[in-house]
Protein backbone atom coordinates (compact mmCIF):
# COMPACT_ATOMS: atom_id res chain seq x y z
CA UNK A 1 0.00 0.00 0.00
CA UNK A 2 1.02 2.96 -0.63
CA UNK A 3 0.75 6.13 1.31
CA UNK A 4 -0.02 9.47 0.16
CA UNK A 5 3.14 11.14 -0.08
CA UNK A 6 2.26 14.60 -0.04
CA UNK A 7 5.29 16.82 -2.26
CA UNK A 8 7.42 19.68 -1.81
CA UNK A 9 6.66 22.93 -0.84
CA UNK A 10 3.42 25.09 -0.62
CA UNK A 11 5.10 26.83 -3.36
CA UNK A 12 5.62 24.38 -5.65
CA UNK A 13 1.84 22.23 -4.77
CA UNK A 14 0.00 25.91 -5.43
CA UNK A 15 2.43 26.26 -8.60
CA UNK A 16 0.90 23.16 -10.01
CA UNK A 17 -2.90 23.46 -8.66
CA UNK A 18 -1.80 26.48 -11.18
CA UNK A 19 -0.53 25.20 -13.87
CA UNK A 20 -3.30 22.04 -14.02
CA UNK A 21 -6.45 23.56 -14.22
CA UNK A 22 -6.29 27.31 -14.18
CA UNK A 23 -7.34 27.32 -18.15
CA UNK A 24 -9.76 24.89 -17.25
CA UNK A 25 -11.01 27.05 -14.33
CA UNK A 26 -11.17 30.00 -16.24
CA UNK A 27 -13.25 28.35 -19.08
CA UNK A 28 -15.47 27.15 -16.55
CA UNK A 29 -16.31 30.67 -15.20
CA UNK A 30 -16.71 32.25 -18.66
CA UNK A 31 -19.13 29.71 -19.71
CA UNK A 32 -21.42 30.37 -16.42
CA UNK A 33 -20.59 34.26 -16.36
CA UNK A 34 -20.97 34.47 -19.63
CA UNK A 35 -18.56 37.40 -19.28
CA UNK A 36 -14.45 37.06 -20.15
CA UNK A 37 -13.26 40.03 -17.97
CA UNK A 38 -15.02 38.88 -15.01
CA UNK A 39 -14.12 35.46 -15.47
CA UNK A 40 -10.84 36.02 -15.62
CA UNK A 41 -10.42 38.41 -12.47
CA UNK A 42 -12.11 35.77 -10.52
CA UNK A 43 -10.35 32.60 -11.71
CA UNK A 44 -7.13 35.05 -10.50
CA UNK A 45 -8.68 35.77 -7.32
CA UNK A 46 -9.45 31.79 -6.81
CA UNK A 47 -5.80 31.30 -6.36
CA UNK A 48 -5.32 34.20 -4.35
CA UNK A 49 -8.17 33.17 -2.15
CA UNK A 50 -6.40 29.60 -1.71
CA UNK A 51 -2.73 31.36 -1.37
CA UNK A 52 -4.05 33.58 1.62
CA UNK A 53 -6.36 31.25 3.17
CA UNK A 54 -3.54 29.03 3.57
CA UNK A 55 -5.15 25.64 2.50
CA UNK A 56 -4.78 23.39 -0.47
CA UNK A 57 -7.37 20.98 -1.55
CA UNK A 58 -6.06 17.31 -2.21
CA UNK A 59 -5.27 16.27 -4.88
CA UNK A 60 -8.71 14.14 -6.01
CA UNK A 61 -10.38 17.52 -4.95
CA UNK A 62 -8.39 19.91 -6.98
CA UNK A 63 -11.47 21.04 -9.01
CA UNK A 64 -14.13 20.61 -7.15
CA UNK A 65 -12.38 22.90 -4.76
CA UNK A 66 -11.72 25.44 -6.79
CA UNK A 67 -14.94 25.38 -7.97
CA UNK A 68 -16.21 26.00 -4.80
CA UNK A 69 -13.55 28.78 -3.97
CA UNK A 70 -14.98 30.14 -7.78
CA UNK A 71 -18.51 29.67 -6.60
CA UNK A 72 -18.18 31.81 -3.52
CA UNK A 73 -16.13 34.62 -4.81
CA UNK A 74 -18.75 34.99 -7.49
CA UNK A 75 -21.38 35.47 -5.01
CA UNK A 76 -19.41 37.76 -3.50
CA UNK A 77 -19.18 39.60 -6.74
CA UNK A 78 -23.33 39.40 -7.52
CA UNK A 79 -23.76 40.48 -3.38
CA UNK A 80 -21.61 43.37 -4.47
CA UNK A 81 -23.44 44.65 -7.36
CA UNK A 82 -26.99 43.97 -5.40
CA UNK A 83 -25.81 45.86 -1.80
CA UNK A 84 -24.49 48.53 -4.97
CA UNK A 85 -28.08 48.44 -6.33
CA UNK A 86 -29.71 48.65 -2.96
CA UNK A 87 -27.45 51.64 -1.36
CA UNK A 88 -28.26 53.56 -4.84
CA UNK A 89 -32.16 53.11 -4.24
CA UNK A 90 -31.86 53.71 -0.90
CA UNK A 91 -30.25 57.25 -1.45
CA UNK A 92 -32.45 57.91 -4.51
CA UNK A 93 -35.58 59.08 -1.77
CA UNK A 94 -33.49 61.22 0.18
CA UNK A 95 -33.11 64.90 -0.15
CA UNK A 96 -30.00 66.03 -1.58
CA UNK A 97 -28.58 67.09 2.06
CA UNK A 98 -28.98 64.18 3.23
CA UNK A 99 -26.75 62.12 0.54
CA UNK A 100 -23.54 60.74 1.40
CA UNK A 101 -20.24 62.45 -0.37
CA UNK A 102 -19.59 60.72 -3.23
CA UNK A 103 -15.97 59.95 -1.71
CA UNK A 104 -17.88 57.80 0.84
CA UNK A 105 -19.87 55.75 -0.65
CA UNK A 106 -17.90 53.18 -1.10
CA UNK A 107 -17.39 52.86 2.71
CA UNK A 108 -20.71 52.95 3.09
CA UNK A 109 -20.99 49.97 0.68
CA UNK A 110 -18.34 48.13 2.38
CA UNK A 111 -20.38 48.61 5.80
CA UNK A 112 -23.43 47.50 4.26
CA UNK A 113 -21.65 44.35 2.30
CA UNK A 114 -20.42 43.44 5.79
CA UNK A 115 -23.90 44.22 7.54
CA UNK A 116 -25.73 41.65 5.21
CA UNK A 117 -22.95 39.37 5.10
CA UNK A 118 -23.31 39.42 9.45
CA UNK A 119 -27.36 39.00 8.60
CA UNK A 120 -27.33 36.27 5.46
CA UNK A 121 -29.50 33.44 6.39
CA UNK A 122 -31.22 34.92 9.17
CA UNK A 123 -35.38 34.49 8.90
CA UNK A 124 -37.21 37.34 8.26
CA UNK A 125 -38.89 38.31 11.65
CA UNK A 126 -35.47 38.31 13.26
CA UNK A 127 -33.97 40.26 10.42
CA UNK A 128 -37.16 42.94 11.05
CA UNK A 129 -37.21 42.85 14.46
CA UNK A 130 -32.95 43.16 14.42
CA UNK A 131 -33.33 46.30 12.29
CA UNK A 132 -36.13 48.14 13.92
CA UNK A 133 -34.13 48.25 17.29
CA UNK A 134 -30.63 48.81 16.11
CA UNK A 135 -31.18 51.48 13.09
CA UNK A 136 -34.78 52.73 13.68
CA UNK A 137 -33.81 52.82 17.75
CA UNK A 138 -37.51 51.38 18.45
CA UNK A 139 -38.20 49.33 22.06
CA UNK A 140 -38.35 46.09 21.92
CA UNK A 141 -42.10 46.90 23.33
CA UNK A 142 -42.37 49.07 20.31
CA UNK A 143 -40.92 46.02 17.68
CA UNK A 144 -43.26 44.13 20.14
CA UNK A 145 -46.30 45.96 18.61
CA UNK A 146 -45.40 46.74 15.48
CA UNK A 147 -44.61 43.26 14.32
CA UNK A 148 -47.44 42.00 16.33
CA UNK A 149 -45.11 39.43 18.53
CA UNK A 150 -44.58 38.83 22.36
CA UNK A 151 -41.60 41.08 23.91
CA UNK A 152 -39.85 37.89 24.90
CA UNK A 153 -39.54 36.80 21.18
CA UNK A 154 -38.48 39.66 20.05
CA UNK A 155 -35.85 40.15 22.40
CA UNK A 156 -35.18 36.48 21.64
CA UNK A 157 -35.29 37.54 17.74
CA UNK A 158 -32.58 40.56 18.73
CA UNK A 159 -30.05 38.05 20.34
CA UNK A 160 -30.44 35.44 17.68
CA UNK A 161 -29.02 38.11 15.18
CA UNK A 162 -26.55 39.65 17.60
CA UNK A 163 -25.05 35.95 17.97
CA UNK A 164 -25.30 35.87 14.05
CA UNK A 165 -23.02 39.12 13.65
CA UNK A 166 -20.71 38.23 16.66
CA UNK A 167 -20.33 34.61 14.92
CA UNK A 168 -19.69 36.48 11.26
CA UNK A 169 -17.89 39.13 12.30
CA UNK A 170 -14.26 38.95 10.88
CA UNK A 171 -11.49 39.44 12.96
CA UNK B 1 -5.47 34.39 16.89
CA UNK B 2 -8.01 31.98 17.24
CA UNK B 3 -11.83 33.14 17.57
CA UNK B 4 -13.54 33.51 20.81
CA UNK B 5 -15.30 30.59 22.10
CA UNK B 6 -18.90 30.41 21.13
CA UNK B 7 -20.35 30.41 24.33
CA UNK B 8 -18.05 33.88 25.24
CA UNK B 9 -19.63 35.21 21.64
CA UNK B 10 -23.20 34.28 23.30
CA UNK B 11 -22.54 35.92 26.26
CA UNK B 12 -21.07 39.05 24.50
CA UNK B 13 -24.80 39.40 22.89
CA UNK B 14 -26.51 38.49 25.21
CA UNK B 15 -24.42 42.03 27.08
CA UNK B 16 -25.54 43.52 24.00
CA UNK B 17 -29.10 43.24 24.03
CA UNK B 18 -28.66 44.09 27.66
CA UNK B 19 -26.62 47.74 27.47
CA UNK B 20 -28.32 49.08 24.26
CA UNK B 21 -31.65 47.79 24.31
CA UNK B 22 -32.83 47.23 27.50
CA UNK B 23 -32.83 49.70 29.99
CA UNK B 24 -29.36 48.68 32.34
CA UNK B 25 -29.47 50.15 35.43
CA UNK B 26 -25.85 50.52 37.43
CA UNK B 27 -25.88 47.39 38.83
CA UNK B 28 -26.14 45.27 35.50
CA UNK B 29 -23.01 47.75 34.62
CA UNK B 30 -21.33 46.39 36.84
CA UNK B 31 -21.80 43.65 36.42
CA UNK B 32 -21.07 43.61 32.59
CA UNK B 33 -17.74 45.37 33.84
CA UNK B 34 -17.12 42.70 36.08
CA UNK B 35 -18.06 39.97 33.36
CA UNK B 36 -15.25 41.36 30.77
CA UNK B 37 -12.73 42.22 33.33
CA UNK B 38 -12.84 37.97 34.19
CA UNK B 39 -10.41 37.01 30.97
CA UNK B 40 -8.56 38.34 27.78
CA UNK B 41 -11.07 36.02 25.76
CA UNK B 42 -13.60 37.94 27.91
CA UNK B 43 -12.11 41.21 26.24
CA UNK B 44 -11.64 39.75 23.03
CA UNK B 45 -15.39 38.49 22.73
CA UNK B 46 -16.00 42.55 23.31
CA UNK B 47 -13.57 43.58 21.24
CA UNK B 48 -15.22 41.84 18.76
CA UNK B 49 -18.97 43.03 19.78
CA UNK B 50 -17.62 46.89 19.30
CA UNK B 51 -16.70 46.06 15.78
CA UNK B 52 -19.89 45.01 14.98
CA UNK B 53 -21.97 48.38 16.86
CA UNK B 54 -19.35 50.28 14.68
CA UNK B 55 -19.68 48.64 11.51
CA UNK B 56 -23.51 49.27 12.09
CA UNK B 57 -22.65 53.26 12.95
CA UNK B 58 -20.74 53.34 9.79
CA UNK B 59 -23.63 53.85 7.65
CA UNK B 60 -26.23 56.15 8.00
CA UNK B 61 -29.51 54.51 9.73
CA UNK B 62 -32.23 55.12 7.31
CA UNK B 63 -29.97 54.14 4.25
CA UNK B 64 -29.09 50.78 6.15
CA UNK B 65 -32.30 50.24 6.81
CA UNK B 66 -33.44 50.78 3.16
CA UNK B 67 -30.83 49.07 1.86
CA UNK B 68 -30.24 46.04 3.92
CA UNK B 69 -34.22 45.19 3.66
CA UNK B 70 -33.53 45.39 -0.08
CA UNK B 71 -31.29 43.03 0.21
CA UNK B 72 -33.16 40.81 2.55
CA UNK B 73 -35.89 40.47 0.01
CA UNK B 74 -33.86 39.80 -2.74
CA UNK B 75 -31.71 37.46 -0.36
CA UNK B 76 -34.60 34.65 -1.67
CA UNK B 77 -34.16 35.06 -5.47
CA UNK B 78 -30.31 34.96 -4.72
CA UNK B 79 -30.89 31.89 -3.12
CA UNK B 80 -32.73 30.49 -6.21
CA UNK B 81 -29.92 31.20 -8.85
CA UNK B 82 -27.29 29.90 -6.49
CA UNK B 83 -28.86 26.41 -6.91
CA UNK B 84 -29.33 27.06 -10.40
CA UNK B 85 -25.39 27.48 -11.06
CA UNK B 86 -24.94 24.17 -8.74
CA UNK B 87 -27.47 22.40 -10.62
CA UNK B 88 -24.84 23.87 -13.71
CA UNK B 89 -21.93 22.28 -11.84
CA UNK B 90 -22.42 18.79 -15.04
CA UNK B 91 -19.27 16.60 -14.06
CA UNK B 92 -18.62 18.04 -10.83
CA UNK B 93 -20.12 15.61 -8.59
CA UNK B 94 -20.35 14.87 -4.67
CA UNK B 95 -21.29 16.82 -2.14
CA UNK B 96 -20.00 20.80 -0.75
CA UNK B 97 -18.84 18.97 2.98
CA UNK B 98 -17.10 16.77 1.55
CA UNK B 99 -13.95 18.96 -0.06
CA UNK B 100 -11.00 17.96 1.85
CA UNK B 101 -8.31 20.23 2.26
CA UNK B 102 -4.95 20.48 4.15
CA UNK B 103 -3.08 23.12 5.77
CA UNK B 104 0.07 24.28 3.69
CA UNK B 105 2.41 23.78 6.92
CA UNK B 106 1.29 20.57 7.01
CA UNK B 107 1.90 19.49 3.07
CA UNK B 108 5.87 18.49 4.32
CA UNK B 109 3.93 15.75 6.66
CA UNK B 110 4.23 12.67 5.06
CA UNK B 111 0.65 11.26 5.90
CA UNK B 112 -2.19 13.44 6.19
CA UNK B 113 -6.06 12.81 6.59
CA UNK B 114 -8.45 16.00 6.28
CA UNK B 115 -11.82 16.71 8.38
CA UNK B 116 -13.81 13.34 8.23
CA UNK B 117 -11.29 10.82 6.39
CA UNK B 118 -9.95 8.14 8.18
CA UNK B 119 -6.97 6.07 6.29
CA UNK B 120 -5.45 2.91 6.86
CA UNK B 121 -1.66 2.42 5.94
CA UNK B 122 0.84 -0.75 6.28
CA UNK B 123 4.66 0.76 7.02
CA UNK B 124 7.27 -1.29 5.69
CA UNK B 125 7.72 -3.43 8.54
CA UNK B 126 4.60 -4.49 8.26
CA UNK B 127 3.08 -2.77 11.14
CA UNK B 128 -0.70 -1.31 10.68
CA UNK B 129 -1.47 2.68 11.10
CA UNK B 130 -5.11 3.65 11.18
CA UNK B 131 -4.79 8.05 10.88
CA UNK B 132 -8.01 9.63 12.00
CA UNK B 133 -10.16 12.56 10.67
CA UNK B 134 -7.99 16.00 10.42
CA UNK B 135 -4.59 14.07 11.47
CA UNK B 136 -0.53 14.31 9.99
CA UNK B 137 2.27 12.40 10.95
CA UNK B 138 5.79 11.88 9.56
CA UNK B 139 7.38 8.07 9.34
CA UNK B 140 10.91 8.34 9.81
CA UNK B 141 12.74 4.54 10.08
CA UNK B 142 16.12 4.33 10.10
CA UNK B 143 18.59 1.49 10.80
CA UNK B 144 18.25 2.04 14.77
CA UNK B 145 14.38 3.08 15.52
CA UNK B 146 11.12 3.09 14.13
CA UNK B 147 9.97 6.45 14.54
CA UNK B 148 6.96 8.41 13.64
CA UNK B 149 6.14 11.69 14.57
CA UNK B 150 2.62 12.74 15.88
CA UNK B 151 1.96 16.36 14.90
CA UNK B 152 -1.59 16.15 14.37
CA UNK B 153 -4.83 14.00 15.49
CA UNK B 154 -5.27 10.37 16.24
CA UNK B 155 -3.55 7.49 15.06
CA UNK B 156 -4.10 3.60 16.03
CA UNK B 157 -0.76 1.77 15.65
CA UNK B 158 -0.79 -2.06 15.46
CA UNK B 159 3.07 -2.87 15.80
CA UNK B 160 4.88 -6.18 13.53
CA UNK B 161 7.84 -7.34 15.29
CA UNK B 162 11.08 -5.73 13.49
CA UNK B 163 12.08 -8.16 10.22
CA UNK B 164 15.51 -6.37 10.68
CA UNK B 165 17.64 -7.42 13.22
CA UNK B 166 18.75 -6.11 15.62
CA UNK B 167 15.10 -5.63 16.76
CA UNK B 168 14.34 -1.36 15.92
CA UNK B 169 12.67 -0.12 19.17
CA UNK B 170 9.32 1.21 17.33
CA UNK B 171 8.46 4.75 18.85
CA UNK B 172 5.92 7.51 17.98
CA UNK B 173 7.30 11.13 18.83
CA UNK B 174 4.80 13.82 20.31
CA UNK B 175 5.16 17.54 21.11
CA UNK B 176 4.84 16.53 25.36
CA UNK B 177 6.95 13.68 24.71
CA UNK B 178 7.73 9.92 23.24
CA UNK B 179 5.65 6.74 23.56
CA UNK B 180 7.47 3.25 22.73
CA UNK B 181 5.36 0.26 21.56
CA UNK B 182 6.13 -2.83 23.39
CA UNK B 183 4.73 -5.19 21.14
CA UNK B 184 1.77 -4.05 20.96
CA UNK B 185 -1.71 -2.17 19.78
CA UNK B 186 -2.51 1.40 21.52
CA UNK B 187 -3.56 4.43 20.46
CA UNK B 188 -2.03 8.13 20.49
CA UNK B 189 -4.50 11.15 20.60
CA UNK B 190 -3.17 14.70 20.43
CA UNK B 191 -5.13 17.41 21.68
CA UNK B 192 -3.99 21.15 22.18
CA UNK B 193 -2.52 20.75 25.65
CA UNK B 194 -1.74 16.94 26.10
CA UNK B 195 -1.76 13.65 24.97
CA UNK B 196 -4.22 9.90 25.43
CA UNK B 197 -2.71 7.22 24.99
CA UNK B 198 -5.26 3.97 25.31
CA UNK B 199 -3.88 0.69 25.43
CA UNK B 200 -5.61 -2.45 23.57
CA UNK B 201 -2.81 -4.85 23.63
CA UNK B 202 0.18 -5.63 25.65
CA UNK B 203 1.91 -2.64 26.63
CA UNK B 204 3.88 0.97 25.91
CA UNK B 205 6.16 3.13 27.74
CA UNK B 206 5.27 6.76 28.41
CA UNK B 207 7.81 8.89 28.41
CA UNK B 208 6.82 12.51 29.01
CA UNK B 209 9.48 15.27 28.17
CA UNK B 210 10.21 16.36 31.27
CA UNK B 211 8.60 13.60 34.08
CA UNK B 212 8.99 10.23 35.07
CA UNK B 213 8.35 7.03 32.36
CA UNK B 214 5.22 5.35 32.65
CA UNK B 215 4.21 1.67 31.87
CA UNK B 216 0.87 1.07 30.72
CA UNK B 217 -0.56 -2.33 30.08
CA UNK B 218 -3.90 -3.45 28.02
CA UNK B 219 -7.22 -2.23 29.13
CA UNK B 220 -5.08 1.08 30.62
CA UNK B 221 -4.99 4.50 29.11
CA UNK B 222 -3.30 8.11 30.48
CA UNK B 223 -3.41 11.22 29.55
CA UNK B 224 0.10 13.37 29.47
CA UNK B 225 1.88 16.51 28.98
CA UNK B 226 4.99 17.54 28.97
CA UNK B 227 5.82 17.70 32.73
CA UNK B 228 4.23 14.02 33.27
CA UNK B 229 1.18 11.73 33.42
CA UNK B 230 -2.12 13.75 34.53
CA UNK B 231 -4.96 10.84 34.89
CA UNK B 232 -5.30 7.00 34.48
CA UNK B 233 -8.22 5.74 33.60
CA UNK B 234 -10.06 1.93 31.98
CA UNK B 235 -9.76 1.78 28.18
CA UNK B 236 -12.14 -1.22 26.62
CA UNK B 237 -12.06 -2.37 23.07
CA UNK B 238 -14.98 0.12 22.14
CA UNK B 239 -12.67 2.92 22.12
CA UNK B 240 -10.96 1.64 18.68
CA UNK B 241 -14.40 1.66 17.01
CA UNK B 242 -13.35 4.89 15.47
CA UNK B 243 -11.21 2.83 13.41
CA UNK B 244 -14.36 1.56 11.73
CA UNK B 245 -16.35 4.84 11.41
CA UNK B 246 -18.44 4.56 14.53
CA UNK B 247 -18.94 6.07 18.37
CA UNK B 248 -20.03 4.08 20.83
CA UNK B 249 -21.12 5.91 23.73
CA UNK B 250 -22.19 4.00 27.29
CA UNK B 251 -24.20 6.83 29.58
CA UNK B 252 -22.17 9.46 28.07
CA UNK B 253 -22.87 13.60 28.30
CA UNK B 254 -24.37 14.62 25.29
CA UNK B 255 -22.07 17.50 25.21
CA UNK B 256 -18.69 15.27 25.15
CA UNK B 257 -20.78 13.46 22.20
CA UNK B 258 -20.98 16.15 20.16
CA UNK B 259 -17.34 16.89 21.27
CA UNK B 260 -16.44 14.04 19.58
CA UNK B 261 -18.85 14.43 16.64
CA UNK B 262 -17.64 17.88 16.25
CA UNK B 263 -13.97 16.19 15.14
CA UNK B 264 -15.17 14.71 12.36
CA UNK B 265 -17.32 17.26 10.79
CA UNK B 266 -15.98 20.65 9.65
CA UNK B 267 -17.65 24.17 11.40
CA UNK B 268 -18.83 24.91 14.11
CA UNK B 269 -20.72 22.15 16.46
CA UNK B 270 -22.53 24.06 19.67
CA UNK B 271 -23.91 22.74 22.39
CA UNK B 272 -26.53 24.45 24.54
CA UNK B 273 -25.80 23.75 28.59
CA UNK B 274 -29.43 23.19 28.69
CA UNK B 275 -29.03 19.89 27.17
CA UNK B 276 -25.66 19.29 27.92
CA UNK B 277 -25.93 16.57 30.56
CA UNK B 278 -28.29 14.18 28.95
CA UNK B 279 -27.81 11.24 29.13
CA UNK B 280 -26.27 9.17 25.40
CA UNK B 281 -26.06 5.86 25.15
CA UNK B 282 -26.13 3.82 21.47
CA UNK B 283 -23.32 3.70 18.17
CA UNK B 284 -23.49 7.14 15.82
CA UNK B 285 -22.21 6.96 12.65
CA UNK B 286 -18.67 9.04 12.52
CA UNK B 287 -18.33 8.57 8.78
CA UNK B 288 -22.03 10.31 8.33
CA UNK B 289 -22.04 12.84 11.27
CA UNK B 290 -25.43 14.56 10.29
CA UNK B 291 -26.76 10.74 10.26
CA UNK B 292 -25.38 10.70 13.79
CA UNK B 293 -27.17 14.55 15.19
CA UNK B 294 -30.52 12.89 13.01
CA UNK B 295 -30.39 9.88 15.13
CA UNK B 296 -29.23 11.90 18.66
CA UNK B 297 -32.42 14.12 17.66
CA UNK B 298 -34.44 11.48 17.11
CA UNK B 299 -33.86 9.43 20.43
CA UNK B 300 -33.40 12.44 22.73
CA UNK B 301 -35.63 15.33 24.17
CA UNK B 302 -33.34 17.88 21.49
CA UNK B 303 -33.59 19.97 18.63
CA UNK B 304 -30.24 20.25 16.16
CA UNK B 305 -30.48 23.48 14.26
CA UNK B 306 -28.56 23.83 10.98
CA UNK B 307 -28.39 27.54 11.30
CA UNK B 308 -25.88 27.68 8.71
CA UNK B 309 -24.00 24.82 7.02
CA UNK B 310 -21.23 24.88 8.89
CA UNK B 311 -22.41 26.58 11.97
CA UNK B 312 -24.96 23.64 13.50
CA UNK B 313 -26.62 24.03 17.34
CA UNK B 314 -28.00 21.82 19.27
CA UNK B 315 -30.42 22.88 22.06
CA UNK B 316 -34.11 22.40 23.88
CA UNK B 317 -36.58 21.45 21.53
Amino acid sequence: MHPALSSGSPTVALDRLYRDHHGWLSGWLRGRLGNAPDAADIAQDTYLRILSSGRLPVREDSRRYLVQVAKGLVIDLWRRQEVERAYREAIAHLPEAQVPSPETHWLIVDALLRIDAMLDGLPAPVREAFLLAQFQRLTLAEIAVRLDLAVITVRRHIQRALVACLVACEA
Amino acid sequence: MSPPAPHLLEEAAEWLLTLNFDDADEAQRQAFERWRAQSEAHRAAWARAERVMGTFASVPPDIAQQAVRRTGDRALSRRRTLRLLSALLVGVPGGWLALRTLPLDELGADLVTATGERRTLLLADGSQLVLNTDSALDVRFDERVRRLRLRRGEVLVTTQADPVAPRRPFVIELAHGEVEALGTRFSVRLDEARCQVAVFAHGVELRPQRGAAVRLAAGQQAWFDARGVQRFAPVDEDASLWTRGMLLAHDRPLAEVLAELGRYRPGLLRCDPAVAGLRVSGALSLDDTDQALLALERTLPIRVIHRTRYWVAVGAP
